[in-house]
Order: structure tokens, then C-alpha cells, then sequence
């Protein structure tokens, strides 16, 4: 019997493999089935329909005015625009995991359908392609499952059978499970000719890698994935009653409190803030971490260290204090000493233009000491062998430091400056809200993005959304940025990406 | 084994260079923090009227009193403090270093995703609430110290810091012969890695350490008794209550006498940072002197 | 590129948690779709049974910090709770850092059953949204001594949209916004009372000529975080307006506290250029410092001696902590208090929603939560348990009837439950007797008013929702362009005005006048304040 399946199994896979103007039959049929499920899944095509639609209406409590809006069968895109208008918040987040899952699986055939047609060859064969053709049949095959258990979860919900799906989801489905059979049986041989191996080979051989992984995967899960479900609260307005997963969904309308702002004098602030505070501050902290490993007396290297070290604990909430009594009009520390040296008095709370400069210093002060270990460290663990060739080769110090120090701390630098660099929108709160407060008069040149997020979120107690709305804005600001820059970085040395 | 022969000039006028930038830095940095101090025994009168002073005008120790007068209270903070941040940091820094590790092998084929992956949490986040909500409600963490520690484990932050010493600690030469030798991963870790780390080991150490050890946030969510109260939050919730109540009072009847003062919120600071300073010193010897690795021919 | 086998598992991961959570999302909130009316009918039988067999542990949130002897006075009160109701309540605090961030965290995710409430932790926005249970059906049935304790008149206070969802405190108080100033100073330099905008002023010139070194106000924007105000020295206006609300309605509106319902227009009308000009007047005198937007700390300005009177944020309990301490620290120096409404002739007591007590949503003994409750207002020995601590250890009663602390371990009133104060049974405090000296004295004047001791726009619950946006941006102009207006900074006043109403435009100030005075007039209507 098992010889016979085998055997009937290699011929399958020998049929598969003949080739066709270069490709095989089993990528051909694979970019049929493509192409079939890009144009089922278009907006055209409605893969929902309301059944019942007076019973539905009825028990929804809907109004003439939201009934008239409605249509009889929607797509996965507009499925939310139902939520919306009915204001059924408790499918919400399962359409729009829905939606997610058809936005990835498109992604996925889409990039098949390019790479098909892409001049340029691989090194490994069709195995990347294989790999994406792969991916994209698990997407399909999930948002096939998703759809089904769509209904009874909506029936459940509404209290009775609302929608129905179109049969176009199960033929997508079936069309994904049986390219993805051929896929398999296709790469099994290919796999043997390029000498790579898929993933449980991988796992066989390193596991104890991935054992070592688990601790922090652990982490990463608890702290981070999983409340990233909460991003769907952006899309909501909270209320009590309806509790976090089933408040109504209203869409971007969260997201017009950050266009209302004046989003551009924002974003500037920000981006040019984190701009000076992340390479003014790496390069200050680079060159004092180069000269303190110069100083050859310990006790005095030590000292110095931890003496710059010190403002680092010496919290926001104090350092408005001390500023304040620094820059007061009337008995402020400078204006005592201006106008004793026969000056004017300098009113630098009503100046705008003082302040980015003071709160660019504050910044560099508090974090020198701390941003300065991390090169120090790298410094040290230099071996001193390379210094010692040089001395012999004749180099000076300095052109000891230019040809050793900073290539060896280069990725290092890199490295912090690519990690800082996803986080451009995110302002450092704590600064400017302790130092310039509710100070309206110097919002134009120091007001970013959190503290302003921060204020209309005070002015009402029901703010999930605004806030993670706000977030969603950094993160993809930022998100776009590091791909960017990472992907040049890799061109030029991939040891120095993030990833 | 001192060296009699001459430094060349270029060396001296270096050294002079770093001696001078270091003690304007250290003073420019010591500056503040000396009048924080002097602010924590000045009487609290003379600071409203007179401002601050690098010697107090008047010297009071009516701040530590202040803060000392429910003694029992403060040092369950600091032992508690204390106990997170044990706890916390060698947690976390197995878990960091083992991750660094895995994801510095070249010959791990999935460590750009794994990377790619742990980074982007540093980026995308759901916010305060879901994070709060898996805590308290997913997980029934709310009240036990659990809930303070776990959170701050690590970070994208550490383990990429990690990643890069231990990359430039050990190249895969390394550990390819080691492999020859027959050693396991764990074996390599153990026997070659660690030993080899100080200064990273040290540097996200600290920084693991400094965390728990300022933080006050998750007391501040997650206790419900103040036994489990950390030492900043402790200080910190003294601070709010004078706004706080200063806030309420406008409704309640609360009265706004007998609450911290500026010269409090001094001594706070020394208070929390003193025992700090007294033991980043032994840390600081991983970064000034240096741990170099034996030589790799080839 | 295995990178996508990663997300993929991740990607289950997430649907299996979404439908986790979507199921365990349900059951904390309220009830699904089929029942949205009343959430919590306990019983639809004719005779319920009020069965307390099974022990209930309730959780009671309140504000601020816990007391010392926490833990004593708990076990003492559990005592007497599980004997009389097969119940122990444990007292769970917010302290005071993050307080209202934690407020809504408790509401949304926490465990507690009753929690303390008040309008200045927007008690009507969280009861319209669905954050505690409906009192109506409840009380009668398991506390109907609370319907005899608590005034009529107060329980409706606390309706939110026709529902009671909160059982308010009974000991009315008076927290009339005024100004503090010191008294001994204006007696030693022979100055007017400050009972007007002129005379105030002639009191502050006065201290300076003949002590220029005195600091005069430490304004700052800490009471002007809304949407009425900018900056806390523009209150001083209140001496003119007999306005329904301290500082007017919010958006720019006004109203007198006579005709509730006739809405005009403050920020466009003549009066406001005038007050503003005022304003500009006071800040190129030197009344307050050229750095007061960014002022942090005016807190113990009054008690140092660093300001000789505070006009925002005042209340009468304030003024007596200035007594007290004065009394300890300087003999010589006296406080006194001018109420707003003194002068403009507008007095009411604190709205019934000052303090209160509501029962959450998500509580899973109701019934039984209100039965301890009651117990905690009906019965005077548990509640001078709760108060006040056990008795000779935390307090004594002197031969006076007054209250005298015995230990620090436990204050007055040391959980914070202000929201339990019942009338007939709150200990007085000898330092009480200057307070109730004044409210004696403004429960009378309050009797003249139209409406005799009512606090008409105390009631009014904004819904916000459709607005919010608007609102939002509006208030952060008001941030930043009334600001330097109102605490006199700029040169030319008028045209600063018009700067900050054109920006107060395009941020949408008509879109959030109209839904404010929409509901505003059918509030009014409502409650008869139209006649």
C-alpha cells in the first residue's frame, strides 16, 4: 500500500515539475489560483449578505435613517461601515481581525504574482517563491476558517441569523488547500537539489537555540503581543456599558482629534527634538566617553564617571524647580545677575525662543552620564593589542582614536542611533510637560506630540481611543522610518542593522 | 609595571584635553545635584523666600524628619526596592543574554526575524490600558509583586545592546571551535560567553538595575497595599498628595496643612538616589578596566 | 524569510486570544444586546428574599491614601459586618499619585463594588456611559433606611438623564469660591476690605506701597485647566458677575444665576475687552510675576507669607487650614475670607454629587453591597467605626459632644469616606467652629436667593461625545492664546482678543456652543429653572 501512495505521490510531483517556458506546472496552476482569489476578494465581490433583514433590523432597534444607509451584502472592506452605522461594537473586532487577515493574504499574493513575473533569479531556485505561494495559502486558508466561524459568532451575538456567506469563501479556501498540496510535493525535490531545509530541520538541529529563546519569548508575549490587541480600541468609543471589546466602532473618527491639532507644527517639534536630543546626545556622549578612557589616573576616571553620572537621578519634577528658579523674572538666579552686571531682565518665560536650545541642554545634561557607559563599555572591550600595534606602527593618540576607537564603536553607534530612530515620535513627556507645563505662550516651539495628546485626553475621563489612536500615529511614523533606514543600513554593512 | 619612557606630545595634550572636559563636566553635573543637597538641609522658609543656595542658608533637618518619621514605612520600601531589583535584574539578565547570544549566531538562520520582531514592540504597542488589563485582569497579578518586577524584565533596548557585546565579545570563530571540541550550546554560554561579558554583562546589568530601582509606575498601578510599595513611589506619592489634596480640598473638606514641602521634595531625591551612588562604583569597574579575550589567530 | 511562518502562528494566536477575549469581553460589561434597559433587576419575583447565607467579600475604592491603622480598624469593622451581614469589606485606595488615571483604570478593569464618587471625577459622564449600576429598584428592596436618611431632594441631585446611580453624602457644606486675603495686614496699612474688583485692587496697591517687597498673588493656570478659565487671577471677575457657576459656562457663555436659561455671550461682549484690559493693568502693576504661566509651586504661598491673598480655588475649608496654621506658626498674622457670593449675591450649597457613593457595574453582589452601605449611614456605631476608628484608641468624645484625636495612627475621617457623612451622626471638630460660623452665615444668605439653597447648575451633566473633538482643540487654544491674555502679558489687548476668538473658531468654539446650549436649555426646562 505505502509503496504504492509513494509511488503514485513521486509521479505526482514529476508531473507537477515539467516545465513550461521556464516554469513548472505547479507554480503555473499556483498563479491561477492567485490571480482567481485576487479577483474574488475585490470590493466588488460581496461575501457577506444579510439575511433576515426586517427581523434584523427590528431586533437591532434600528432607525428609518440607519436602515436606508444600509445595503444587502457587503465585502469584508465595508463589513466595518455596517458595525459603524448599526452600532454593533461586539462584532467589531472580529471584523476587523477579518479585514487584517484579508489585507495580509492579499499582501502575500499579490507579491507572488511580482516575484512570477520578476526578471531577476534566485539563488535557491523556486524557493522563495514557494515559500511565499506557501504563506499566502495559509492567510487564504485562515481567513476562510475566520469567515465561517464568522457567522455563528455574529448569530450569537445579534441574537439571531443575520448574515450568511457567499460560497465564494469556501471555493477560495479549497482552491489554497489543494495549491498549497502541490506547492509541498514540488518543494520536496527542489529542497534536495539547493541543500536548504525548512523549518523543522532547522529546529532539529538547533533546538536548544530556540529553548534559550523561550524565557524572553515569554516576556515578549505577556508584555508586548498580546495587549497589542488592544490597538483596536483606537477605533472605538469607549463606553461602560458596552465594555472594551463591544463599544461602538466609529471608524477614524478618533483619529480627527490629532488632524484638528495643528498635526504638522507637531510632528515638527518632535522630529526635530528627538533629532538633536539623539545624535547631538550620542555624539557628545561618544567624545566624553573617549577622553574619560583616556585619563590614566583610576580615581579620577571613576570619580568623573560617577559624577556625570549623578543627573540621571535627578528627576524632572525637581529639575522644574531648580529651572524655574533659574530663569524667573523677578528674582530668577540669571535676571538677579543681569541686572546686577547693569543688563536688562530677560522675561524667558513669555520667549519662545530661548526655550529650544534650554530644553536641548537640559536633556543632553540628564542623560550624558547615563548614554556615556554604553560607549564606555565598548571602549574597554577593545583589546588592547590593537593599540599596541599601532604605538609600534607610530601612530599618535589621536590618529589611535580615529583608526581604532571609532571604527570599533561604529556599530555601537549605528546600532543606538537606528534603535532611537523608530522611536522619533515618541517625545520625551516627561521633559516638556514638567519643564514647560501649561505654559500656552511657548507651545508653538516646544509643544510635541505627547504632551498635546496628553492634554485633550485630560479634558475627558472616556480617552482609550484618542490615546491609542495617537500611538498608532507615532508607531507607524516611526515603523515607516526604521524600514527605511534599516534597509540602507543593510546595504552597506548588514552586520550594523537592526535586523 | 610603570612605563619610564616618554609619552609623545600628542598623548599629553590628549590627557589634558580629557583632565579638563572631565572636571567641567563633572562640575557642571555635580552642580545641581550639590544644591538639591544643600536645599534637602535648608529650612523650608528660606528656600520660598530666598530661593536655593550651594551652602544652606539655614540649616534644618526638619526635611529628613519629615521623611523619616514613619521609619518602619520607608525601609519596607527600601527592602522592597531592594528585593525587585535583585530579583528583577538577574532575571532579566539571564534572559537578555541568552536571547543575545542566540541572536548573534550567524548560524542561526532566523535571528534577522527574531530581532526584527522583538524590536518592533519598542515601536507598536497597544498602550497603557491593554498592558494594565493583562496584568491585572488576564493574568490576576494586581497586588502581588509579581506585577512589579515581571514588566521590566528586558527590553528591545537590552537585548540589542546585548547582541552587539556579545558580537564584538565573540565571533563565530569562537564558537566554531568550540563546536569542533564537542561543547554544547549551553556549555558555550557558560564556559566561553559569560566569562568574556563583563562590560556588557555590566552595562545592561546597571541599566536593568536603574530601572527597577527608579521606577514607581507599576507600584503605583499594581499595589494594593503599601507593603509592596517601591521606594520612589513611596517618596513620590508623598510629593502628590500636597497637589492632590490641594486639588480635592477645593471639594472636601481636607486640610492642606502639614504636607511635604520644597525642602521635602529635596531630600526625597538624596534619599532615593544615596544609595545609588554608593554602589555604582563597584559596577564601574567592568567598564574601566578592560576584559580583552585571548587573541584569535586566523 | 521564515519570517512570515513566525507571524503567521502569531496571527492565531491572536484570533484564538480575540475570540478569548471577545467572550470574556462580554461578561464584565453589562448584559448583551437583548436586555439594554435596566441592567441590575435583582428580583422580578413580588417578595424577595433577602438571604445572606453566603459570605460576600466586598471591595470599597475611595481616594487618597490609606491610614496607618488600616488594617485594625478593617478587621474591627469586619467583625461587626460578618456577624450582622456575612460580609468584610476591604478598603482599597488610589493614593493620591495618578489618582484619576486610576479612578477610570478601576472602573474599567477592576474588581471593586462600591466606589466613591463626585462631579469633580466626572461622576455624570462615567454614570451616562454605563459605569455603575441603577440605584432605583435596588434601594427599596435591600436599603430602605437610606431612602429615610437621604433627602429626596439629594437623591435627585445625583440622577443622571432621570436615574439615580450614586447615594449622596448628607452633611451639607458650603464650598463657596472667594477670596483669602490677610486681614492683619489690611488692618495694620488701614486698606479697604477687599469685597469688590476696586477695592481689592486699592488693597493690593496699598501693601505696596508700603511694603514693595511683598509678594502680592502667585497666580498660576493650576485651577484653569478647563473650559471656562485660562488663568486663575481672572476669577477676581467673579466679584462683578452674579453668574449661575463660578466662572461662568464653559465655551465662552454666561448666564445669571436669576435667569438660568438666558444664555448670552461673554467672550465677544464689551464687559469681557474691559475685564481683560483689567487684567493688563494688574500685570504691569506687579500684582503677579511675569513667569506665573509657569509658576510650579503657589501651594504654601499664602502660609509663607509669599502672597498676601489667593483668588482661585479658594473654599472656606481652605481658609481654616490658614487659620490653623497661622495659629501654630505666626500669631501675629490673620486670614480672612470674602465669598465670591457675598458680594454678587449668588450662594449655594456644594452639589448633593460633591460625595457620594455608587456601586459599579461589574460588582457581583450588588444587594449585597447596598446593604452594607446602609449599614454604613444607618447604624451609628459601625459608622463611627468607619469615620473615626475604634473608640479609645483612635478617639474619644469630649463632655462637649466635640471629637479629639488620640491617635495619629487614625485621623478623622482617615479612609477618605467623606462620601459616608450622615448629618446627624458627624462629630464635630472644635476647628469646625469657625467653618460652621460661615455656613450659618451662607445658608442665609443662600435663602435669598431665587431659589433658596439650590445649586442649579450643579445637576447638569454635559454629553460631550458628538463634540469632543471640537472641544478638545478649543481647549487647547484657550491654552495657548487666552492664556497670555487673561494673565495680562500681551500689549495690545484687543487684538490679542480677536486673534484667540478666530483661532477659538477654526478649532469649532460654534459647533461646541451649540450642543452646550442645546442641552443646557432642555436641563433648564427640565428642572423649572426657565420660569
Amino acid at each position: 500500500m505505502e509503496k504504492k501512495a509513494r509511488i503514485s505521490k513521486a509521479r505526482l510531483a514529476e508531473k507537477l515539475g515539467k516545465q513550461y517556458h521556464g516554469r513548472n506546472v505547479a507554480i503555473w496552476f499556483n498563479l491561477a489560483v492567485t490571480i482567481i482569489t485576487i479577483l474574488l476578494s475585490m470590493p466588488f465581490v460581496k461575501w457577506i449578505h444579510i439575511i433576515n433583514p426586517q427581523e434584523l433590523f427590528a431586533k437591532l432597534k434600528l432607525k428609518e435613517k440607519v436602515i436606508e444607509a444600509l445595503h444587502d451584502s457587503y465585502s469584508i472592506y465595508n463589513i466595518l461601515v455596517f458595525v459603524r452605522d448599526t452600532k454593533t461594537g461586539s462584532i467589531g473586532f472580529f471584523s476587523m481581525i477579518l479585514l487584517l487577515v484579508l489585507v495580509t493574504m492579499l499582501f502575500f499574493q499579490f507579491k507572488y504574482i511580482y516575484r512570477f513575473f520578476r526578471k531577476k533569479k534566485d539563488t535557491n531556485g523556486n524557493l522563495n517563491l514557494y515559500l511565499v505561494a506557501r504563506t499566502g495559502h495559509i492567510f487564504t486558508i485562515l481567513l476562510t476558517l475566520g469567515c465561517a466561524g464568522y457567522i455563528p459568532f455574529t448569530t450569537s451575538r445579534f441574537g439571531m441569523q443575520g448574515f450568511s456567506l457567499s460560497p465564494v469563501v469556501y471555493i477560495i479556501g479549497i482552491l489554497a488547500v489543494i495549491s498549497f498540496a502541490c506547492i509541498v510535493l514540488v518543494e520536496a525535490e527542489e529542497r534536495k537539489i539547493y541543500r536548504e531545509r525548512g523549518f523543522l530541520y532547522e529546529f532539529r538541529k538547533n533546538w536548544v537555540l530556540f529553548v534559550m529563546l523561550i524565557p524572553v519569548f515569554i516576556y515578549f508575549m505577556i508584555n508586548a503581543y498580546l495587549p497589542m490587541l488592544g490597538v483596536y480600541f483606537a477605533f472605538t468609543s469607549f463606553n461602560f456599558r458596552d465594555g472594551l471589546w463591544a463599544s461602538p466602532f466609529i471608524g477614524f473618527k478618533n483619529f480627527e482629534h490629532l488632524f484638528k491639532a495643528d498635526l504638522y507644527r507637531l510632528t515638527r517639534n518632535t522630529i526635530l527634538y528627538n533629532l538633536a536630543f539623539i545624535l547631538i546626545g550620542n555624539i557628545t556622549q561618544v567624545i566624553f566617553a573617549i577622553l574619560i578612557s583616556q585619563i590614566v589616573t583610576r580615581w579620577f576616571k571613576r570619580l568623573s564617571q560617577t559624577l556625570m553620572f549623578m543627573p540621571y537621578f535627578v528627576s524632572y519634577v525637581i529639575l522644574k524647580v531648580l529651572v524655574y528658579n533659574l530663569f524667573e523674572y523677578k528674582s530668577g538666579v540669571i535676571n538677579t545677575m543681569l541686572v546686577s552686571s547693569g543688563l536688562e531682565r530677560i522675561d524667558f518665560y513669555n520667549e519662545p525662543i530661548y526655550w529650544p536650545f534650554f530644553i536641548t541642554v537640559f536633556y543632553l545634561w540628564k542623560n550624558l552620564g547615563y548614554g556615556m557607559v554604553v560607549y564606555l563599555a565598548s571602549i574597554t572591550s577593545i583589546s588592547d593589542e590593537y593599540y599596541e600595534a599601532a604605538k609600534i606602527d607610530g601612530a599618535n593618540v589621536f590618529k589611535q582614536i580615529r583608526y581604532i576607537t571609532l571604527p570599533l564603536i561604529k556599530p555601537t553607534f549605528v546600532i543606538l542611533l537606528l534603535y532611537a530612530l523608530g522611536s522619533i515620535m515618541k517625545g520625551q513627556f516627561e521633559l516638556f510637560y514638567q519643564i514647560i507645563g501649561n505654559n500656552g505662550v511657548l507651545y508653538n516651539v516646544t509643544d510635541i506630540f505627547d504632551t498635546y495628546v496628553y492634554r485633550i485626553t485630560m479634558t475627558q475621563p472616556l480617552h482609550i481611543g484618542i490615546g491609542t489612536a495617537a500611538g498608532i500615529y507615532q508607531a507607524v511614523f516611526g515603523f515607516v522610518v526604521i524600514i527605511v533606514t534599516n534597509y540602507f543600513v543593510k546595504k552597506n554593512n548588514p552586520d550594523n542593522a537592526l535586523f | 609595571m610603570r612605563n619610564k619612557i616618554k609619552e609623545p606630545a600628542s598623548t599629553l595634550v590628549l590627557r589634558f584635553i580629557s583632565g579638563t572636559f572631565a572636571i567641567l563636566g563633572s562640575i557642571v553635573c555635580l552642580f545641581p545635584f550639590l544644591i538639591i543637597v544643600s536645599g534637602s538641609f535648608t529650612d523650608n522658609m528660606t528656600i520660598l523666600h530666598e530661593g536655593f543656595s550651594i551652602i544652606p542658608k539655614k540649616f534644618s533637618l526638619e526635611a529628613y524628619k519629615t521623611i523619616f518619621r514613619a521609619p518602619k514605612d520607608i525601609m519596607q520600601a527600601y527592602i522592597m526596592t531592594t528585593y525587585y531589583t535583585v530579583v528583577g535584574t538577574s532575571l532579566g539578565l539571564f534572559a537578555t543574554a541568552l536571547c543575545g547570544y542566540v541572536i548573534s549566531r550567524n548560524e542561526f538562520k532566523y535571528r534577522n526575524h527574531v530581532s526584527f520582531l522583538i524590536y518592533f514592540t519598542s515601536i507598536f504597542g497597544g498602550g497603557i490600558i491593554p498592558w494594565y488589563l493583562m496584568y491585572a485582569s488576564v493574568l490576576g497579578l494586581k497586588g502581588s509583586t509579581i506585577a512589579i518586577w515581571f514588566p521590566a524584565l528586558t527590553s528591545p533596548f537590552h537585548i540589542i545592546l546585548m547582541r552587539t557585546f556579545i558580537k564584538s565579545a565573540v565571533p563565530d570563530a569562537i564558537t566554531e571551535s568550540a563546536k569542533i571540541d564537542g561543547a554544547g550550546h549551553f556549555t558555550i554560554f557558560f564556559r566561553v560567553v559569560l566569562p568574556v561579558l563583563g562590560p556588557g554583562l555590566a552595562t545592561v546589568g546597571l541599566f536593568l538595575a536603574l530601572g527597577y530601582w527608579n521606577d514607581w509606575y507599576r507600584s503605583s498601578m499594581f499595589s494594593t497595599n503599601s507593603d509592596t510599595w517601591e521606594l520612589q513611589f513611596y517618596l513620590y506619592n508623598l510629593m502628590n498628595a500636597q497637589t492632590a489634596i490641594k486639588q480635592m480640598a477645593q471639594y472636601t473638606g481636607l486640610s492642606t496643612a502639614d504636607l511635604p514641602t520644597e525642602s521635602v521634595k529635596m531630600a526625597m531625591a538624596v534619599v532615593a538616589t544615596g544609595p545609588v551612588l554608593l554602589f555604582y562604583p563597584f559596577v564601574q569597574k567592568y567598564f574601566v578596566t578592560g576584559i580583552t579575550i585571548g587573541a584569535v589567530k586566523g | 524569510m521564515n519570517i512570515k511562518r513566525i507571524l503567521c502562528l502569531l496571527l492565531i494566536a491572536c484570533m484564538l486570544l480575540s475570540l478569548a477575549a471577545c467572550g470574556k469581553g462580554s461578561k464584565p460589561a453589562s448584559t448583551p444586546d437583548s436586555s439594554s434597559d435596566s441592567t441590575a433587576t435583582p428580583s422580578t419575583e413580588e417578595k424577595p428574599v433577602i438571604d445572606t447565607s453566603e459570605r460576600v467579600d466586598l471591595v470599597f475604592y475611595v481616594m487618597g491614601d490609606p491610614p496607618k491603622d488600616e488594617q485594625v480598624v478593617e478587621d474591627a469593622i469586619n467583625e461587626v459586618l460578618l456577624e450582622r451581614l456575612n460580609a468584610t469589606v476591604d478598603f482599597r485606595f488610589s493614593t493620591w499619585t495618578d489618582w484619576a488615571q486610576k479612578y477610570n483604570l478601576e472602573l474599567t478593569s477592576g474588581s471593586a463594588d462600591l466606589i466613591y464618587i463626585a462631579n469633580w471625577i466626572n461622576y455624570g459622564t462615567l454614570a451616562n456611559s454605563g459605569a455603575f449600576l441603577k440605584l432605583d429598584d435596588l434601594l427599596p428592596v435591600y436599603a430602605p433606611k437610606l431612602l429615610e436618611i437621604v433627602d429626596e431632594g439629594l437623591f435627585n441631585q445625583c440622577r443622571v438623564n432621570g436615574d439615580l446611580y450614586a447615594v449622596p453624602a448628607t452633611w451639607p457644606e458650603y464650598t463657596v469660591s472667594g477670596v483669602k486675603y490677610r486681614e492683619d495686614l489690611r488692618k495694620k496699612y488701614d486698606l479697604p476690605v477687599p469685597n469688590s474688583i476696586e477695592n481689592f485692587e486699592a488693597y493690593l496697591l496699598g501693601i505696596k506701597e508700603n511694603d514693595p517687597n511683598q509678594g502680592l498673588l502667585t497666580c498660576t493656570v493650576a485651577e484653569s485647566s478647563g473650559l471656562l478659565t485660562a488663568f486663575d487671577g481672572f476669577m477676581i471677575v467673579n466679584f462683578k458677575y452674579p453668574w449661575v457657576n463660578i466662572n461662568g459656562l464653559p465655551y465662552g457663555l454666561a448666564a445669571n444665576y436669576d435667569t438660568p436659561s438666558d444664555v448670552y455671550d461673554y467672550w465677544y461682549s464689551e464687559d469681557f475687552i474691559e475685564d481683560c484690559k483689567l487684567m493688563k493693568k494688574w500685570a504691569d502693576l506687579g500684582f503677579w510675576s511675569r513667569s506665573a504661566l509657569s509658576d510650579p509651586n503657589n501651594d504654601e504661598a499664602f502660609i509663607s507669607g509669599l502672597c498676601v491673598a489667593e483668588i482661585a480655588g479658594q473654599n472656606p475649608n481652605k481658609h481654616i487650614a490658614a487659620v490653623n496654621d497661622f495659629a501654630k506658626n505666626h500669631p501675629d498674622w490673620e486670614s480672612a475670607y470674602i465669598a465670591y457670593g457675598e458680594v454678587n449675591g449668588v450662594i449655594y450649597p456644594a452639589a448633593a454629587t460633591q460625595n457620594g457613593t455608587a456601586i459599579t457595574a461589574q460588582c457581583k453582589n450588588p444587594e449585597r453591597a447596598l446593604m452594607v452601605l446602609e449599614l454604613f449611614m444607618s447604624d451609628e456605631s459601625v459608622h463611627r467605626l468607619v469615620q473615626y476608628g475604634i473608640e479609645g484608641v483612635h478617639y474619644e468624645i469630649d463632655e462637649e459632644g466635640y471629637y479629639n484625636n488620640l491617635s495619629e495612627n487614625f485621623m478623622y475621617e482617615n479612609f477618605n469616606t467623606w462620601n459616608l457623612r450622615v448629618n446627624e451622626f458627624k462629630l464635630p471638630q472644635r476647628s469646625d467652629a469657625i467653618l460652621n460660623e460661615l455656613f450659618k452665615k451662607y445658608e442665609e444668605l443662600g435663602n435669598k436667593t431665587k431659589w433658596p439653597n439650590i445649586n442649579v447648575y450643579g445637576n447638569f451633566t454635559e454629553n460631550y461625545e458628538d463634540y469632543a473633538v471640537e472641544r478638545g482643540a478649543v481647549s487647547d487654544v484657550m491654552r495657548q492664546y487666552l492664556a497670555p491674555i487673561q494673565a495680562g502679558f500681551v500689549d495690545d489687548v484687543e487684538a490679542a482678543i480677536s486673534q484667540f476668538l478666530e483661532k477659538a473658531e477654526a478649532a469649532g468654539l460654534q459647533k461646541c456652543r451649540e450642543g452646550f446650549i442645546e442641552q443646557y436649555k432642555a436641563y433648564c426646562a427640565e428642572y423649572g429653572y426657565d420660569k
